[in-house]
Protein backbone atom coordinates (compact mmCIF):
# COMPACT_ATOMS: atom_id res chain seq x y z
CA UNK A 1 0.00 0.00 0.00
CA UNK A 2 1.13 3.30 -0.86
CA UNK A 3 1.46 5.81 2.13
CA UNK A 4 -1.35 8.01 2.42
CA UNK A 5 -0.83 11.15 5.07
CA UNK A 6 -4.27 12.13 6.48
CA UNK A 7 -3.18 16.10 5.50
CA UNK A 8 -5.33 18.92 7.11
CA UNK A 9 -8.72 16.83 7.80
CA UNK A 10 -8.04 16.45 11.38
CA UNK A 11 -6.35 20.68 11.96
CA UNK A 12 -9.52 22.08 10.28
CA UNK A 13 -12.17 19.74 12.26
CA UNK A 14 -9.72 20.79 15.83
CA UNK A 15 -9.40 24.48 14.69
CA UNK A 16 -13.07 24.73 14.99
CA UNK A 17 -12.67 23.33 18.05
CA UNK A 18 -10.63 25.31 19.38
CA UNK A 19 -12.43 28.51 17.78
CA UNK A 20 -15.81 27.33 20.14
CA UNK A 21 -13.41 26.08 23.30
CA UNK A 22 -11.65 29.12 22.97
CA UNK A 23 -12.96 30.83 25.79
CA UNK A 24 -12.57 28.44 28.31
CA UNK A 25 -11.04 28.29 31.51
CA UNK A 26 -7.11 26.24 31.33
CA UNK A 27 -6.24 23.48 30.10
CA UNK A 28 -10.06 23.52 28.41
CA UNK A 29 -9.06 25.76 25.65
CA UNK A 30 -5.48 24.29 25.14
CA UNK A 31 -5.36 20.73 25.10
CA UNK A 32 -7.21 19.34 22.41
CA UNK A 33 -8.46 16.19 23.62
CA UNK A 34 -9.81 18.70 26.47
CA UNK A 35 -11.52 20.78 24.09
CA UNK A 36 -13.69 17.98 22.64
CA UNK A 37 -14.53 16.72 25.96
CA UNK A 38 -15.54 20.39 27.18
CA UNK A 39 -17.02 21.00 23.97
CA UNK A 40 -19.49 18.22 24.48
CA UNK A 41 -20.40 18.86 28.23
CA UNK A 42 -21.04 23.13 27.05
CA UNK A 43 -23.36 21.86 23.87
CA UNK A 44 -25.09 19.47 26.87
CA UNK A 45 -25.77 21.98 29.22
CA UNK A 46 -26.69 24.79 26.58
CA UNK A 47 -28.88 22.64 25.46
CA UNK A 48 -30.80 21.03 28.59
CA UNK A 49 -30.43 24.74 30.01
CA UNK A 50 -32.48 25.80 26.85
CA UNK A 51 -35.42 24.29 28.77
CA UNK A 52 -34.57 24.93 32.21
CA UNK A 53 -34.39 28.57 31.13
CA UNK A 54 -38.32 28.85 30.68
CA UNK A 55 -38.69 27.41 33.92
CA UNK A 56 -36.32 29.18 35.86
CA UNK A 57 -37.68 32.69 34.34
CA UNK A 58 -40.95 31.35 35.56
CA UNK A 59 -39.94 30.71 39.11
CA UNK A 60 -38.65 34.39 39.42
CA UNK A 61 -41.60 36.06 38.21
CA UNK A 62 -43.47 34.23 40.39
CA UNK A 63 -41.41 35.14 43.50
CA UNK A 64 -41.22 38.41 42.65
CA UNK A 65 -45.00 39.12 42.01
CA UNK A 66 -45.21 37.05 45.17
CA UNK A 67 -42.77 39.50 47.07
CA UNK A 68 -44.96 42.77 45.89
CA UNK A 69 -48.95 41.20 46.78
CA UNK A 70 -47.71 40.13 50.30
CA UNK A 71 -47.57 43.79 51.51
CA UNK A 72 -50.71 44.10 50.16
CA UNK A 73 -53.02 42.77 52.93
CA UNK A 74 -52.50 40.35 55.24
CA UNK A 75 -53.96 37.21 54.10
CA UNK A 76 -53.23 38.09 50.51
CA UNK A 77 -50.75 35.71 48.56
CA UNK A 78 -49.90 35.02 45.11
CA UNK A 79 -51.97 32.18 44.78
CA UNK A 80 -54.89 33.98 45.91
CA UNK A 81 -54.14 36.91 43.09
CA UNK A 82 -53.78 34.61 40.48
CA UNK A 83 -56.83 33.24 41.21
CA UNK A 84 -58.91 35.89 41.65
CA UNK A 85 -56.93 36.72 38.35
CA UNK A 86 -58.81 33.56 36.13
CA UNK A 87 -62.16 34.53 37.70
CA UNK A 88 -61.88 37.91 36.01
CA UNK A 89 -60.61 36.41 33.15
CA UNK A 90 -57.36 38.66 32.78
CA UNK A 91 -55.14 37.39 30.03
CA UNK A 92 -51.78 39.04 31.72
CA UNK A 93 -49.32 37.08 32.09
CA UNK A 94 -46.91 36.45 34.57
CA UNK A 95 -43.41 38.07 32.89
CA UNK A 96 -45.47 41.71 32.42
CA UNK A 97 -47.04 40.94 36.07
CA UNK A 98 -43.38 41.16 37.46
CA UNK A 99 -42.20 44.07 35.21
CA UNK A 100 -45.21 46.15 36.34
CA UNK A 101 -44.70 44.89 39.65
CA UNK A 102 -41.26 46.46 39.54
CA UNK A 103 -41.94 49.66 37.18
CA UNK A 104 -44.93 50.69 37.70
CA UNK A 105 -46.56 49.59 41.44
CA UNK A 106 -49.22 51.62 41.48
CA UNK A 107 -50.44 49.89 38.57
CA UNK A 108 -50.37 46.53 39.96
CA UNK A 109 -52.00 47.52 43.12
CA UNK A 110 -54.78 49.11 40.60
CA UNK A 111 -54.87 45.87 38.90
CA UNK A 112 -55.29 43.99 42.01
CA UNK A 113 -57.99 46.07 44.08
CA UNK A 114 -60.30 46.06 40.93
CA UNK A 115 -60.12 42.46 40.64
CA UNK A 116 -60.63 41.85 44.35
CA UNK A 117 -63.97 43.18 44.23
CA UNK B 1 -24.90 58.25 9.62
CA UNK B 2 -21.45 59.98 10.90
CA UNK B 3 -23.30 59.18 14.61
CA UNK B 4 -23.14 55.53 14.49
CA UNK B 5 -19.72 55.17 14.16
CA UNK B 6 -17.91 56.50 17.13
CA UNK B 7 -14.34 57.31 16.66
CA UNK B 8 -14.90 58.82 12.90
CA UNK B 9 -12.68 62.09 12.57
CA UNK B 10 -13.93 62.90 9.04
CA UNK B 11 -18.05 63.56 8.22
CA UNK B 12 -19.13 60.48 5.73
CA UNK B 13 -21.23 61.30 2.95
CA UNK B 14 -24.25 60.15 3.66
CA UNK B 15 -25.18 57.44 1.43
CA UNK B 16 -21.80 55.97 0.66
CA UNK B 17 -20.83 53.88 3.75
CA UNK B 18 -21.25 49.79 3.59
CA UNK B 19 -21.84 49.06 7.28
CA UNK B 20 -21.47 45.58 7.92
CA UNK B 21 -23.04 45.63 11.35
CA UNK B 22 -25.96 48.00 10.10
CA UNK B 23 -27.85 46.57 7.73
CA UNK B 24 -31.35 47.51 9.42
CA UNK B 25 -30.41 51.22 9.29
CA UNK B 26 -28.39 51.82 6.15
CA UNK B 27 -28.93 51.15 2.47
CA UNK B 28 -26.40 48.92 0.85
CA UNK B 29 -25.26 49.95 -1.84
CA UNK B 30 -22.92 48.16 -4.70
CA UNK B 31 -19.92 50.32 -4.83
CA UNK B 32 -17.00 50.72 -1.83
CA UNK B 33 -15.86 53.40 -0.55
CA UNK B 34 -12.42 55.18 -1.55
CA UNK B 35 -12.92 57.70 1.12
CA UNK B 36 -10.87 57.43 4.69
CA UNK B 37 -12.58 57.43 7.50
CA UNK B 38 -10.99 56.09 10.24
CA UNK B 39 -6.96 57.10 10.60
CA UNK B 40 -6.52 53.27 11.79
CA UNK B 41 -7.25 51.46 8.33
CA UNK B 42 -5.22 53.99 6.36
CA UNK B 43 -2.47 51.63 5.63
CA UNK B 44 -4.92 48.79 4.74
CA UNK B 45 -6.68 50.84 2.34
CA UNK B 46 -5.81 49.68 -0.79
CA UNK B 47 -5.95 46.25 0.36
CA UNK B 48 -9.08 46.35 1.32
CA UNK B 49 -10.60 48.34 -1.19
CA UNK B 50 -12.32 45.51 -2.75
CA UNK B 51 -14.37 44.78 0.26
CA UNK B 52 -14.92 47.79 0.84
CA UNK B 53 -14.33 49.56 4.21
CA UNK B 54 -16.20 47.59 7.29
CA UNK B 55 -17.45 50.04 9.97
CA UNK B 56 -18.13 48.65 13.15
CA UNK B 57 -21.15 50.18 14.68
CA UNK B 58 -21.40 50.72 18.39
CA UNK B 59 -22.42 47.69 20.67
CA UNK B 60 -25.57 49.38 21.33
CA UNK B 61 -27.29 48.70 17.84
CA UNK B 62 -27.63 45.34 18.81
CA UNK B 63 -29.85 45.43 22.01
CA UNK B 64 -33.46 45.47 20.94
CA UNK B 65 -35.09 49.05 20.78
CA UNK B 66 -38.88 48.99 21.96
CA UNK B 67 -40.34 50.20 19.00
CA UNK B 68 -43.62 51.66 19.64
CA UNK B 69 -46.17 52.30 17.04
CA UNK B 70 -46.61 55.58 16.34
CA UNK B 71 -50.05 55.61 17.56
CA UNK B 72 -49.26 55.11 20.89
CA UNK B 73 -46.05 57.10 21.55
CA UNK B 74 -47.79 59.18 23.77
CA UNK B 75 -48.49 57.13 26.38
CA UNK B 76 -44.62 56.95 27.12
CA UNK B 77 -41.73 59.02 28.01
CA UNK B 78 -39.07 60.10 25.37
CA UNK B 79 -36.30 57.49 26.80
CA UNK B 80 -38.95 54.48 27.25
CA UNK B 81 -40.21 55.00 23.28
CA UNK B 82 -36.82 55.20 22.16
CA UNK B 83 -34.66 53.41 24.32
CA UNK B 84 -34.53 50.08 25.11
CA UNK B 85 -37.41 47.50 25.58
CA UNK B 86 -37.48 47.86 29.70
CA UNK B 87 -41.40 45.68 29.19
CA UNK B 88 -40.59 42.89 27.37
CA UNK B 89 -36.84 41.97 29.00
CA UNK B 90 -36.82 40.51 32.46
CA UNK B 91 -35.58 43.15 34.77
CA UNK B 92 -31.92 42.44 36.07
CA UNK B 93 -30.29 44.94 38.56
CA UNK B 94 -27.49 46.75 37.50
CA UNK B 95 -24.08 47.83 39.84
CA UNK B 96 -25.99 51.05 41.20
CA UNK B 97 -29.08 48.76 41.98
CA UNK B 98 -26.97 47.31 44.87
CA UNK B 99 -24.61 49.40 46.10
CA UNK B 100 -24.12 48.43 49.97
CA UNK B 101 -24.18 51.78 51.68
CA UNK B 102 -27.51 52.18 50.06
CA UNK B 103 -28.98 49.12 51.45
CA UNK B 104 -31.77 49.74 54.15
CA UNK B 105 -30.78 48.52 57.63
CA UNK B 106 -32.93 47.08 60.38
CA UNK B 107 -33.27 46.53 63.97
CA UNK B 108 -35.14 43.68 65.99
CA UNK B 109 -35.45 42.98 69.86
CA UNK B 110 -35.43 39.10 70.14
CA UNK B 111 -36.05 39.22 73.85
CA UNK B 112 -39.63 36.26 74.00
CA UNK B 113 -39.41 35.34 70.38
CA UNK B 114 -39.44 32.20 69.21
CA UNK B 115 -36.16 31.55 67.49
CA UNK B 116 -37.18 29.91 64.72
CA UNK B 117 -39.71 32.15 63.49
CA UNK B 118 -37.39 34.91 64.22
CA UNK B 119 -35.02 33.33 62.18
CA UNK B 120 -36.87 32.99 59.03
CA UNK B 121 -38.01 36.89 58.69
CA UNK B 122 -34.25 37.53 59.13
CA UNK B 123 -33.31 35.45 56.82
CA UNK B 124 -36.05 36.63 54.27
CA UNK B 125 -35.25 40.32 54.71
CA UNK B 126 -31.50 39.50 54.27
CA UNK B 127 -31.86 37.72 50.62
CA UNK B 128 -34.63 40.21 49.64
CA UNK B 129 -37.34 37.65 48.97
CA UNK B 130 -39.77 40.82 50.52
CA UNK B 131 -38.48 43.24 47.58
CA UNK B 132 -39.93 43.20 43.92
CA UNK B 133 -36.17 43.48 42.78
CA UNK B 134 -35.01 40.27 44.18
CA UNK B 135 -33.12 38.52 42.35
CA UNK B 136 -31.58 35.26 43.30
CA UNK B 137 -28.37 35.87 42.15
CA UNK B 138 -27.52 39.32 43.07
CA UNK B 139 -27.40 40.52 46.81
CA UNK B 140 -30.39 42.54 46.99
CA UNK B 141 -31.57 42.26 50.80
CA UNK B 142 -30.84 44.38 53.73
CA UNK B 143 -29.15 44.51 56.63
CA UNK B 144 -30.68 43.20 60.31
CA UNK B 145 -28.82 43.68 63.66
CA UNK B 146 -30.49 41.89 66.31
CA UNK B 147 -30.10 42.98 69.65
CA UNK B 148 -30.68 41.24 72.98
CA UNK B 149 -29.91 37.74 71.48
CA UNK B 150 -29.19 36.17 74.38
CA UNK B 151 -33.74 36.30 75.58
CA UNK B 152 -34.52 34.69 72.43
CA UNK B 153 -36.93 32.13 73.58
CA UNK B 154 -37.87 28.92 72.41
CA UNK B 155 -41.00 26.29 72.89
CA UNK B 156 -41.48 23.27 74.82
CA UNK B 157 -38.88 21.21 76.31
CA UNK B 158 -35.94 22.59 73.87
CA UNK B 159 -34.62 24.50 76.43
CA UNK B 160 -32.74 21.34 77.89
CA UNK B 161 -33.20 19.00 74.81
CA UNK B 162 -32.07 20.94 71.62
CA UNK B 163 -28.97 20.16 71.14
CA UNK B 164 -26.19 21.68 68.97
CA UNK B 165 -23.46 19.84 67.84
CA UNK B 166 -20.37 20.73 65.86
CA UNK B 167 -17.15 18.63 64.71
CA UNK B 168 -13.41 19.25 64.84
CA UNK B 169 -12.74 16.85 61.81
CA UNK B 170 -10.31 14.71 63.72
CA UNK B 171 -11.89 11.32 65.30
CA UNK B 172 -13.67 11.58 68.28
CA UNK B 173 -13.89 15.47 67.69
CA UNK B 174 -17.87 15.68 67.85
CA UNK B 175 -18.81 18.18 71.18
CA UNK B 176 -22.45 18.26 72.03
CA UNK B 177 -23.88 20.87 73.94
CA UNK B 178 -27.94 22.01 75.17
CA UNK B 179 -29.22 25.18 73.71
CA UNK B 180 -29.01 26.82 77.45
CA UNK B 181 -25.37 25.72 77.78
CA UNK B 182 -24.57 27.62 74.51
CA UNK B 183 -26.38 30.43 75.48
CA UNK B 184 -24.65 30.90 78.47
CA UNK B 185 -21.46 30.28 76.62
CA UNK B 186 -21.95 32.50 73.56
CA UNK B 187 -25.89 33.62 73.02
CA UNK B 188 -25.04 35.37 69.55
CA UNK B 189 -24.29 31.69 68.23
CA UNK B 190 -27.72 30.77 68.76
CA UNK B 191 -29.35 33.15 66.41
CA UNK B 192 -26.70 32.95 63.69
CA UNK B 193 -26.76 29.28 63.71
CA UNK B 194 -30.71 29.94 62.84
CA UNK B 195 -30.43 32.46 60.50
CA UNK B 196 -27.15 30.69 58.59
CA UNK B 197 -29.51 27.42 58.25
CA UNK B 198 -32.21 29.39 56.61
CA UNK B 199 -29.97 31.45 54.15
CA UNK B 200 -28.39 29.46 50.89
CA UNK B 201 -25.85 27.49 51.07
CA UNK B 202 -22.95 28.80 48.66
CA UNK B 203 -20.64 32.07 47.60
CA UNK B 204 -23.68 34.18 47.84
CA UNK B 205 -25.21 32.74 51.38
CA UNK B 206 -21.64 33.16 53.04
CA UNK B 207 -22.03 36.77 51.65
CA UNK B 208 -25.52 37.48 52.77
CA UNK B 209 -24.60 36.05 56.41
CA UNK B 210 -22.37 39.03 56.83
CA UNK B 211 -25.07 41.47 56.81
CA UNK B 212 -26.50 39.51 59.87
CA UNK B 213 -25.36 41.44 63.62
CA UNK B 214 -25.97 40.14 66.25
CA UNK B 215 -25.44 41.50 69.47
CA UNK B 216 -25.96 40.38 73.65
CA UNK B 217 -27.00 43.60 75.55
CA UNK B 218 -29.65 46.35 74.27
CA UNK B 219 -27.53 48.63 72.45
CA UNK B 220 -25.32 48.21 68.92
CA UNK B 221 -22.72 50.18 67.44
CA UNK B 222 -24.57 50.97 64.35
CA UNK B 223 -26.43 54.08 65.44
CA UNK B 224 -25.00 56.23 62.66
CA UNK B 225 -27.18 53.75 60.30
CA UNK B 226 -30.51 55.04 61.76
CA UNK B 227 -32.06 51.11 61.59
CA UNK B 228 -35.24 50.79 60.84
CA UNK B 229 -37.60 48.24 62.62
CA UNK B 230 -38.30 44.84 61.30
CA UNK B 231 -41.67 44.33 60.12
CA UNK B 232 -43.06 41.05 61.42
CA UNK B 233 -45.86 39.60 59.77
CA UNK B 234 -45.62 36.50 61.76
CA UNK B 235 -48.30 36.55 64.69
CA UNK B 236 -47.13 33.60 66.60
CA UNK B 237 -43.35 34.82 67.06
CA UNK B 238 -44.09 36.45 70.31
CA UNK B 239 -43.93 33.63 72.92
CA UNK B 240 -46.88 32.81 74.86
CA UNK B 241 -46.59 33.28 78.72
Amino acid sequence: MTRIKRGYIARRRRTKLRLFASSFRGAHSRLTRTMTQQRIRALVSAHRDRGKRKRDFRRLWITRINAVIHEMGVFYSYNKFIHNLYKKQLLLNRKILAQIALLNRSCLYTISNDIKK
Amino acid sequence: MAVLCSSSTVILPTSSVKSSGCERKSPFLGFSLTAISKPSVRVGIYANSKRGLQVKCEAEQTTTTSLVPANQRWMFDEEEANGPDIWNTTWYPKASDHVNTDKPWFVVDATDKILGRLASTIANHIRGKNLASYTPSVDMGAFVIVVNAEKVAVSGKKRNQKLYRRHSGRPGGMTVETFDQLQQRIPERIVEHAVRGMLPKGRLGRALFNHLKVYKGPDHPHEAQKPLDLPIRDKRIQLQK
